[in-house]
Order: structure tokens, then sequence, then C-alpha cells
């Protein structure tokens, strides 16, 4: 019971934790690609800029960065069973 | 209000470095002298002073807990600095199981058995390092939780405490992510939203100003335009 609470409340958290880097990452992915076509279009057009946007953030949802976000899934349960088997190993 | 938020601030500080003190592992280096096992009562407030190794655990209102008392050398500024002397110390030894501290210790009878085998006299000691979380107090009956225990030849061994340190690396990146995650929302979603906020409210005082201006135009039109004439 101990371990389901451990599990349900763990995979939660790490869920909260996986959205907000999810939303983090792309949108600091957006911010660098909208300074990247201001700078190389001082008046460039909104379409445009729009466009450029968004072919780079599908770029970026097909690349693997987004993919290694998953992780924050991985790491910490690998953490939880290395610290298992250290305490309690003979 | 610069007072309240320093003590504000101070009291977070200490609740959190409490929190940290209490549930962080620590070394201690002992010579264990005997070990037992003592029927606790469990039902006040000193409860959260004691694991819940299981979940029948958290229902009963005492159980038996294993003890091991040792000598432990003193030290200075959390464990940092040795010192000559001695002083007794009593160990809790008690599963934590799956939840908090997350230790995720299974193995009590296993140390009790290693903390028996390396039992010695102040004649003959046999030192050794041991791992532990919690607070030692006579008053309220509270010990420390032993984790793990390694013999060692010389008491006077440097214990480098590795999960510590990765532990504080760990807090401070996460703090700083927090930070970076915060800023990159407020610049990107709170900002905006101010501003186009701002821009109505700055919008919607210009007009108030124009009618107020058109009103004033119209009350002027009554007024005497003599009136305020210098004299000659």
């Amino acid at each position: 019971m101990g371990f389901i609470k451990l599990v349900v409340f763990g995979f939660i958290g790490l869920t909260v934790i996986y959205f907000s880097v999810s939303l983090y990452s792309r949108s600091v992915r957006k911010e660098r690609l909208e300074d990247e076509f201001d700078a190389e279009n001082p008046d460039g057009d909104r379409d445009a800029r729009d466009a450029f946007v968004t072919a780079g953030l599908q770029a970026y949802d097909a690349s693997i960065r987004p993919k290694l976000i998953g992780l924050v899934y991985v790491v910490p349960t690998l953490a939880i069973g290395a610290i298992v088997y250290m305490i309690n190993a003979n | 209000m610069r007072k309240i938020k320093i003590t504000f601030r101070v009291t977070v500080f200490l609740l959190i470095g409490g929190l940290l003190h209490y549930a962080l592992p620590q070394h201690d280096v002992v010579r264990v002298v005997n070990t037992y096992q003592e029927r606790q009562d469990l039902n006040d407030w000193t409860r959260i002073f004691w694991a819940r190794p299981d979940d029948q655990s958290a229902t009963l209102i005492n159980r038996d807990v294993q003890f091991i008392q040792t000598v432990k050398m003193r030290t200075w500024l959390l464990g940092f600095v040795p010192r000559e002397t001695t002083e007794v110390m009593v160990y809790r030894n008690e599963d934590t199981g799956w939840g908090w501290p997350f230790y995720f210790k299974f193995d009590t009878a296993n140390l009790q058995t290693e903390a028996d085998d390396l039992s010695s006299t102040a004649q003959n000691p046999q030192w050794a390092v041991m791992t532990h979380y919690g607070w030692r107090n006579e008053y309220f009956s509270a010990f420390p939780n032993a984790v793990a225990i390694r013999p060692i030849d010389n008491p006077n061994v440097t214990i480098i405490p590795w999960f510590n340190i990765f532990f504080f690396i760990a807090l401070m990146a996460a703090v700083l992510f927090i930070r970076a995650m915060w800023r990159q929302f407020r610049e990107r979603s709170v900002d905006p939203l101010l501003d186009a906020a701002e821009h109505q409210f700055d919008e919607v005082q210009a007009d108030v100003a124009q009618r107020r201006g058109r009103f004033t135009k119209w009350l002027d039109s009554w007024r005497d335009n003599n009136k305020n004439r210098p004299v000659k």
C-alpha cells in the first residue's frame, strides 16, 4: 500500500514537472525563433514571421529534444531503484 | 515592513534547514556496545519521531522497536570537526519502507545483526561508521534512525558526505531552473497580459479625458467670458 501511494503521488508529481518543463522548453525555443527572424528581417511582415516560427516549432516537435524530457520519469525511477539496492544490499 | 520580511525569511530558512538536518543522512564514528528491543507507546504527538515501517504500523498504539547502543566520537559543526571526547548515543533501528523519509530501508533485521557482530568492549574497541538520520532528544524520547553501519580500523577516519554534496548541488540546480521557468512564464505570458490591460486602461482614461473635455467646454460656454478678464 505504501508502495502504491509512492507510485501514484510520484507519478502525479513527475507529470506536473514533465508538463512544466515541456512548456518551458517550447517557450524558450519559440522566443529564440522570433528573435532569429527579427534579427534577419528588421521590418519583416507578420505573416512571414508567423510562418517561420510555426515551421521552426514543427521542426522542434519532430526533433529529439522534447522526447528527452521523458527522462523526467526515467531518472527518478532509476535513482529510487539505486537507493533501494544500495541501502538494502548486504 | 522590513523587519517582518526578515523575520519571515529567517523562519522559512530555519524550517527548511531543520527539515533537511532531520532528514538528510549523517555519519557518526561509533563503537557498538549492545543492542536491545523495547516496546514503545506511539499514541501521542511524539509519534512523528517514529517510522511507519508498514501499513498496519500506522494504526498500532504500541509496538516493539529495535535499538543500538553505542559510544560515539563527539564532533563540532555537524560532524565536520572531530573531537577527542566521546559520548553515548542510542539509535533506533526501524524500516522506513516506501514512505517519508525516503531511505527505502527494509533491512532492519540485517542491520541489527551487523551491529551485534560489531559490538566490542572499551578495552578492545572495534570502531564503525554509523549512517543515520533524525535527532536524539532525551525529553521527547526521540532517537535517530540507523540506516547503515560499516567497520573501520581507525576512529580518526575522514568521511566525505557524497550524498549530501550531490543533494545540495541538485537542490541548487532545481532552484535555478524553477527561477528560469518562472521568469520565462512572466516574460511570455504574464507581462503581455499586463501590457494589454495597461493599454486598455490608458484607452479608457483617454476616453474619459476626452468626454470631460467636451463636458468642461459645454460648462465653459455658460460662463461669463468677461468674469476673469484682467482689470485694466
